[in-house]
């Protein structure tokens, strides 16, 4: 059903991660796509490796979600892998044909650049799947706070992203409706060249827009009647508060990059 | 004692403009509208579409300003800006869309909307939410997405979420009139328990003619003004008056009337189903009980 749509992948449970500050998670999730930059060799693939298969095991999320990820990323991934095998000069020459020369160093590179994309892709999942979206717009807004002194509307934003995800699945099914209204009166979407295309979805974007326009002034009202006044003197009813475990949780991360960063200077592979 | 409402000869003009700014044409959308309320009352608003229902609703929530006379919302002046914030708090609208109105993506959260923006500390926030979720029966739904809710599961919460501000009263505008039967008479229910049992004035606008017949006192409005009042029983009484205004009464009121055309001897302001086969049924005995004696 399309009203199932939600937007990220959440995946419900009960678990130490999921039941973390969003805060922390979003933290987290920066420092260790940072800390994937700070080596250069083996050791420190092994490493984030393994601290990130804990972290999948503390999440309590099924692996196969996890590697979804990837699916949407594997062209670029693919594509990347082939540049850096094909632009990397080395010393040792592996295969020479014509005017492609793949050298040993190429295959080490391809092979490290393609897993820190992985590890990046799939570190970034773990925190989706692990907060819920309106955990994540709360965090944003909290951890964007200072940037109100130099006029960021933070607040604002954040209430414009936790609307646009209450309303992207009712426009989604509006959208399909619409459509099958437009095929019941014998509209084409299939056939025919771009343009053809382009003019046929017409139809359907108009009253789209309009639909959504009505909506937009109906809910400006209804905020308006319940009193909404920007984020000036509000309250949360689920306000962010770190607990102990989330100091700890700060503590941990703050360990690992260390860990890499030392692992980075000292290993030799 | 102060009336909870209190309009003064209320007229509302929407004016056209061009692209200059220039004023191309005026709608009266009120045109002299008069009207007190007492504080736990429950009033209703009948008119057909078009007639100035929803201008009337929206100058009770200070959405939209007076252009001429004076309207009063439990004291205040609405067209005093400042006043505003506490006369949406005293006087909560719910409106006819049910998606529409419904901010947040879990149930609880917009139930918490309206009194996180007036600045109510976290735990009376929570307290609030419960009570009024509880009030419309939807607490059990409360970690529920409104996406998968029907239609007046939507209205109770939204109905929820103005409760949570601890209203004195509550405007529907047309709040049933994109729900499938069953959950028109949800909503219809909980309206009236609030009004009973928590004291809610309500002011109740719709052109369902059913609707109208848990009111205490009916309004009926056309082109901008209030063209009949009284209490149900008299204004469904006055069927041709009501259909000048392009407003017909309840399908049993209709049968009872047709019945007095043939010669039956019933009340012409029947209301209800059970009303009328009561009456139907007590006239079946006497007249059988009359058959016998001869
Ligand atoms: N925003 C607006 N701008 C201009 N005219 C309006 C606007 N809203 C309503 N009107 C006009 O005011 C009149 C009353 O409308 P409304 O209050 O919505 O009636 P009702 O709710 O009874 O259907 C109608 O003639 C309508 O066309
Ligand atoms: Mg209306």
């Amino acid at each position: 059903m399309l009203r199932d749509i939600t937007i990220g992948q959440y995946y419900p449970a009960e678990s130490a991660i999921h039941r973390l500050d969003p805060r922390v998670k979003v933290v987290a999730t920066f420092i260790y796509i940072i800390s994937l930059f700070c080596f250069k060799q083996l050791s420190g693939y092994i490493i984030a490796a393994l601290f990130f298969l804990c972290m999948v095991k503390l999440s309590r999320v099924p692996f196969k979600f996890i590697t979804r990820g990837i699916k949407p990323i594997i062209f670029m991934l693919i594509f990347t892998a082939a540049l850096n095998l094909l632009w990397t000069s080395g010393e040792n020459v592996l295969i020479k044909a014509g005017f492609i020369t793949i050298t040993a160093e190429g295959v080490k590179k391809m092979v490290f650049m393609a897993l820190r994309l992985v590890f990046l892709i799939i570190g970034s999942s773990l925190m989706t799947l692990t907060t819920t979206p309106n955990q994540l717009t709360d965090a944003i807004e909290s951890l964007f706070k200072p940037l109100n002194k130099v006029k960021v509307p933070v607040h604002e934003i954040a209430m414009m992203m936790s609307i646009a995800l209450r309303f992207i699945p009712i426009l989604v099914e509006e959208t399909d409706k619409i459509m099958k209204a437009q095929l019941a009166r014998g509209a084409d979407f299939e056939s025919g060249n771009v343009i053809q295309r382009i003019k046929s979805m017409v139809p359907i974007f108009i009253p789209l827009f309009v639909s959504a326009a009505r909506r937009a002034n109906d809910l400006a009202l209804a905020m308006d009647a319940r009193c909404y006044h920007g984020g000036e003197g509000r309250t949360k009813m689920k306000p962010l508060k770190y607990k102990k475990k989330d100091i700890a949780a700060y503590l941990v991360m703050l360990c690992y990059i260390c860990l890499i960063i030392a692992a980075g200077r000292i290993l030799p592979v | 004692m102060i009336p909870f409402i209190k309009a003064e000869y209320l007229v509302h003009e929407y004016s056209r403009r061009d692209e200059e700014g220039n004023v191309t044409g005026i709608n009266r959308a009120l045109d002299g509208i008069s009207i007190e309320v007492k504080a736990g009352d429950f009033i209703a608003v009948l008119g057909a579409n078009g007639s100035g229902k929803s201008t009337f609703a929206k100058h009770l929530n200070a959405l939209l300003v007076p252009t001429e006379g004076t309207l009063y919302v439990d004291g205040k002046d609405t067209s005093d800006h400042n006043n505003d914030l506490a006369v949406r708090q005293s006087a909560g609208m719910v409106f006819q869309n049910p998606d529409n109105q419904i901010i947040a993506n879990i149930v609880e959260e917009d139930a918490g909307f309206g009194p996180e923006n007036i600045g109510i500390p976290t735990d009376e926030i929570w307290h609030r939410v419960e009570e009024s979720l509880k009030n419309v029966g939807m607490y059990e739904y409360r970690k529920a997405s409104p996406n998968h809710l029907s239609g007046g599961q939507k209205q109770r919460v939204a109905i929820a979420g103005i409760l949570a501000m601890k209203p004195k009263c509550i405007i529907l505008d047309e709040p049933t009139a994109m729900l499938d039967p069953a959950g028109r008479i949800s909503v219809i229910r909980a309206v009236q328990e609030l009004n009973k049992k928590e004291n809610i004035t309500v002011i109740l606008i719709t052109h369902y003619m059913e609707e109208v017949t848990a009111a205490d006192y009916v309004y009926v409005m056309a082109d901008g003004q209030i063209k009949m009042q009284g209490s149900p029983r008299q204004i469904f009484a006055k069927s041709e008056e009501l259909a000048k205004y392009k407003l017909t009464i309840p399908e049993v009121t209709k049968i009872a009337l047709e019945l007095i055309k043939k010669g039956i001897n019933i009340p012409k302001d029947i209301l209800y189903v059970e009303e009328l086969t009561d009456i139907l049924l007590k006239l079946k005995v006497s007249a059988t009980v009359g058959v016998r004696k001869e």
